[in-house]
Parts: C-alpha cells; structure tokens; sequence
C-alpha cells in the first residue's frame, strides 16, 4: 500500500484529538503485516505531534497556562528532580530546556571549550 | 589573579547573558541500525551534513532526509545503538580542526591523531563540504610542480593547480610517483605542502609510506589522513574530503598544497556500499547515481588562486586502480573525464623493467604544458613524439627483418630515450639534472653508450656534473632556456665524462 494512504488512513483514525478506537480496528484487521507495522508507526508519530511532555522538579503545575501556549496538544506533566529549578518541554521532536542544569552545562563547556 | 578575575568576569558574563535563554534541542529516536547506517525518526530540523549526537557518545552525519525519517552514517563504531534510543542535532556540519601544528602528523578523518602525539588544540574548523572556488577566484595554471621524475616533467608536466590523475593496474608503481613526487617537494625555492590521504589501504601499506616520507624528511611538510582498510564505509568516504579540507586552510595562507588521494577507486566502493545501505537504487556496476559528482566536487576544489586571492593553489593527484588494463571501466573514465590529464601506466611495461611504467601514448597532461619552465620545455621538445613514433615502429618492425638505415637510427634513439626515462624509486632528479639527462640523449651526445650502462652512466655523470661543473646545473636550474654557451659547457662536459667512463 502506498505511504499516502496509510498517512490517510492515520488521520481519518482520529476523532478530534483522540484515536477512535472503532475505526482503528477496522482499519487494524483490513491491514497486511507490513502495512499494519507502517499504520502503527504513522499513529505513534501522530501521537508524538499531538502531545506535550513538561517536565519539572515539582509537581505542582498550572495546566491552563500551558494549554495557552500550546492548543490541542494533550499536555501531560512529570516530575524530574535531576533538573534544578526550571522547565523542560517535549513537543514532539523539539526539546526546550529553561533550567538551572542547563545553565551550569553551559558554563562547564564554555570553560573547557576557552580554558586548558 | 588575573586569570582568576577573568574567569570570574566571564561566568558573570555567561550568567547575564543567560537570563532569557532556553536551549532548545532537535531530537529524535533511533529505528533501524543497519552496518554502520542509523535511519532514526523525528529530527524534523535536521539539514544535509549535520553532526547528530547519540547518547552513548557516538556521532553521525546525516546523508537523507525523509518526510519522516532520516538517515544517518555513523562516524564511530556504534554496535551498541539500538531501536529506541534518543539521538539530537548538533547544530554543527562535518569539519576538521586544522592549523599549522598538523603539518608531520598522522591523523584520522575527525582530525584525531594516530601517531602517538597529542590532539590538535585550537585549530581552525575546516568544512569538509564546501563549494569550489569560483571562475573569478582563479588563474591558469602557470607555474610547474616538479616531480623529480624525468618522463613526467618532460613529457606529461603538472603544474601547480592541477589535477593529474595516475591511473593502472595493482603493482604499476602508481603510490611510487606520487611518493616521488611529495620526496621532491623538500627541493623546492617554494615549498609545497603535501597530504597524502590513504583510503581503504592496509594499514601495513600505509606504514611503509610514512616510514618513507620520514626517512627521506619529507614527513614535516606532509600531513597524512589515514582511513584504512579497517575503517567503517562511512570514514573512507569522508577521507578525501578531509584532506581537501586541510589542504584549504593551507590554501587559504596563500600556500601551494599537494593532494594525493589514494585511492578512489576505493573511496568509491565505500561510497557504492553506503548508498546500497541507505537503499538509494544502484546504477551502472551498483554505483549510485550521484557517483560522478561525488568525485567532480571534490577534485573541483583543486585550484589555482589569482593574486588577490592570495595566490595559493591546490595540486591533486588522484589515483586509479584498474582492472586488467581497463581504462574504460565506470569510475575510470569518471575520473578521466573529471581531471586535466591522466598518467596511465602499464603492467607489462614494469614487468619488462621500464619504471616508471608511462605509457606515453595514452599519458596526458592538459594545462600542464602552460607550466612547463623553458628549461625542461626546450630539451623535451621533440622527446613524446619520437617515443610515440619509436613506439609504433617497434612493434612493426618485430615481423620485418630488413630495415631500411633511417629506421634503425629511429629505433635505436628510440631504444635510448627509453632507456634514459628509466629511473629507481624514491630518487627524484632536480630539474639541472633532468634537462642534462634528457639533452644528452636527444643531442646525440650517447649515441656511443651502451644502453646497458645507460643507468650506471647517468648516475655517474650527474656525480661528476656536481662535482666539476657546478657551474653549468646552477645555469641549467634557472629555468631558462640553456643558452649556446650553456650546451657548449654540456658537450664538453659529457665528451670529458665519456672519457672516464669505462
């Protein structure tokens, strides 16, 4: 089958922002096995493009804000020590980084980079 | 304390400039790893020839972009990169860190030494893709690169921006003249700086050259990129890259560097292997399509700069492999077609003892005439033609016996200008030495040697030369045209030798 089908075939499986479990496993059992492998990566990558990772030392956040900022994307939040005050977000293939972490890296390799 | 109030000043620095800064990362996720090839997911901001970095430490550069996908050579081992794992973009293209401290190094295509030696600090960073110096940018090429080997000077000159291909069998003596070559650099007035990049060579090989180069002291102007045998695909096809990039940054001080690329035929079977990984459809002998190109950009970053520009020059000596004599294989008439000019040698010719093996009459050099000094250009005149024609009437006159005098005569100056061409490996001759060679010969002044004592005289005569006519090599390597006086010095000189001569 061709890619733009199966691209096809993953959009029509959403219902607004969330898979339509129906039409999936009609689609599913239609599907041959390797076209079938292809289906399931198109909806994870789907998924990956529908959804948002924050991540922060607490876990106290403010959905709303984020909501703002990022419309129709399922935000989902979880909790990183490791990342000393601040913020990561995961949208997809893109990462940004507000933290202290970061910070202190990017003076750690400026140093070595400038100093022996 | 300075320095402690420096680095304090400088934190601060960073620290103020911080303050609204987010680092944002492209990253992706591995999905397939297949011989040394990632083809990873996600990476929507990736472009062509970016460093991605893995988390093992491991890095890439990527060679596809995909609607969904991208595919990646790995530049480090990576058998331990499996489906899932998280890769990010870099933000940096394939370079090299060079600077002047390279030159006598042996170093990898990533710039690591593998010499024993420390890391190269503080170097400039040299893209290994970088588009050709433009028409503006150049000159003709007009001045000589001397190789010290007498049938190549005389008949097929390079000069100083050239690409001379030296193409042959296995064993022809093809790494030999380009060694020579790189040998005879340390004569001369203007040093070349020379980069000899093995790829795909054994690593014994390629030891036996660097232990050549260091003996004749030839290693301090010479930088050696090594990407052997052993190496991934994806090392070996970035190879030759790397060393135009050092030869740029060189070229770039208004330097003449000397390239040799040994060699692509190999370089393109890495290139054949990782296209068939990265499933791009195979053409002509399973190359990919883009074959052509992958050496016609690399061999157009060879130049001859103009005065504003600085002047530098890039020489490259691409080398060949054929198989059985085949010139008119895929990637040899690629590369013929690509360069100014090809030296093509012969496997029967060294098997029957004429090294090196040049068969003149399907060697060429095509701008390298321009550069010839009036020296060499004077003596060598008519030598190409009547080798070519001694050549045609050698084979013909096997099935006749009687010959008319003036043949003879052509066989036999044919046999001597064969015999004086001749000449042992790692012995470069400066260019007094080569115009005296070659004149004798094409005077008429040995016609009264033996041709089995050719070697031996010439050999003696170049010592008595330097002994009792210095005078005559010192007006010879002016690179003038030997003016009568100067032949009158030669003849008496060589009727002097003759004498001694037994």
């Amino acid at each position: 089958m061709k890619r733009k089908i199966i691209d096809k075939l993953v959009a029509q499986s959403y219902k607004q922002n969330d898979l339509d479990e129906k039409k999936v496993n009609k689609i599913a059992a239609l599907l041959s096995k390797s076209d079938l492998k292809r289906y399931i990566n198109g909806l994870k990558l789907q998924d990956m493009k529908k959804s948002l990772i924050v991540s922060t030392p607490i876990n106290n956040q403010d959905l709303k804000k984020f909501q703002k900022l990022f419309p129709n994307k399922k935000i989902a939040f979880t909790k990183d020590p490791s990342l000393m005050l601040g913020i990561r977000i995961v949208d997809n293939d893109m990462v940004y980084e507000f933290t202290l972490k970061n910070t202190l890296h990017k003076i750690i390799s400026y140093m070595q980079e400038n100093y022996d | 304390m300075i320095d402690n109030d420096k680095i304090i000043q400088t934190l601060e620095k960073k620290l103020m400039s911080f303050n609204n800064d987010a680092k944002t990362q492209n990253v992706g996720t591995v999905v397939k790893n297949t011989d040394g090839v990632i083809v990873a997911s996600g990476l929507s901001k990736a472009i062509m020839g970016e460093i991605v970095l893995f988390k093992d430490g491991n890095s890439g550069t990527i060679l596809n972009l995909d609607e969904d996908s991208v595919s990646i050579i790995l530049l480090g081992v990576g058998s331990d990169i499996k489906e899932g794992d998280t890769l990010k973009t870099s933000g940096q293209m394939l370079g090299i860190e060079v600077s002047d401290e390279l030159l006598g190094r042996v170093i990898n295509v990533l710039g690591d030494p593998l010499d024993g030696k420390p890391k190269l600090k503080n170097g400039k960073n040299m893209p290994l893709e970088k588009i050709a110096a433009g028409v503006v940018d150049r000159e003709p090429v007009n001045t000589p690169l001397k190789t010290g080997i007498k049938a190549i000077d005389s008949m097929i000159p390079i000069g100083r921006g050239q690409r001379e291909l030296i193409i042959g069998d296995r064993q022809t003596g093809k790494t030999a003249i380009a060694i020579d070559t790189i040998i005879n650099q340390k004569n001369n007035k203007k040093p070349v700086i020379c980069i000899y990049v093995a790829i795909g060579q054994k690593q014994s090989t390629v030891a036996q050259v660097i232990d050549r180069l260091t003996k004749e002291g030839a290693l301090s102007y010479s930088v050696v990129v090594l990407a052997s045998a052993s190496d991934q695909a994806s090392l070996q096809y970035l190879a030759p890259y790397a060393g135009i990039a050092i030869a740029e940054y060189f070229l770039e001080k208004g330097k003449d560097v000397l390239v040799v690329f040994d060699d692509l035929t190999k370089h393109a079977w890495a290139y054949r292997q990782i296209s068939l990984v990265l499933r791009r459809p195979a053409g002509r002998e399973a190359y990919p399509g883009d074959i052509f190109y992958l050496h016609s950009r690399l061999l157009e970053r060879s130049v001859k700069l103009n005065k504003q520009n600085g002047g530098g020059s890039i020489t490259a000596l691409p080398i060949i492999e054929t198989q059985a004599n085949d010139i008119s294989a895929y990637i040899p008439t690629n590369v013929i077609s690509i360069t100014d000019g090809q030296i093509y040698l012969q496997a029967d010719l060294f098997n029957s003892g004429i090294r090196p093996a040049i068969n003149v009459g399907q060697s060429v050099s095509r701008v390298g005439g321009a550069a010839q000094t009036p020296a060499i250009k004077s003596v060598s005149g008519k030598l190409r033609l009547e080798l070519a024609q001694y050549n045609s009437l050698a084979a013909f006159a096997q099935f006749g016996s009687e010959l008319d005098s003036a043949t003879q005569k052509q066989l036999d100056r044919g046999k001597r200008l064969t015999e004086i061409l001749k000449q042992p490996q790692f012995a470069p001759l400066s260019e007094s030495l080569e115009v005296l060679s070659i004149y004798a010969v094409t005077s008429g002044l040995m016609d009264d040697v033996a041709i089995e004592s050719f070697l031996r005289f010439e050999k003696d005569m170049h010592e008595f030369a330097k002994k009792r006519y210095p005078n005559v090599l010192e007006k010879l390597s002016n690179e003038e045209k030997p003016t009568e006086d100067t032949l009158k010095q030669i003849k008496k000189l060589l009727e002097e030798f003759k004498k001694r001569f037994d």
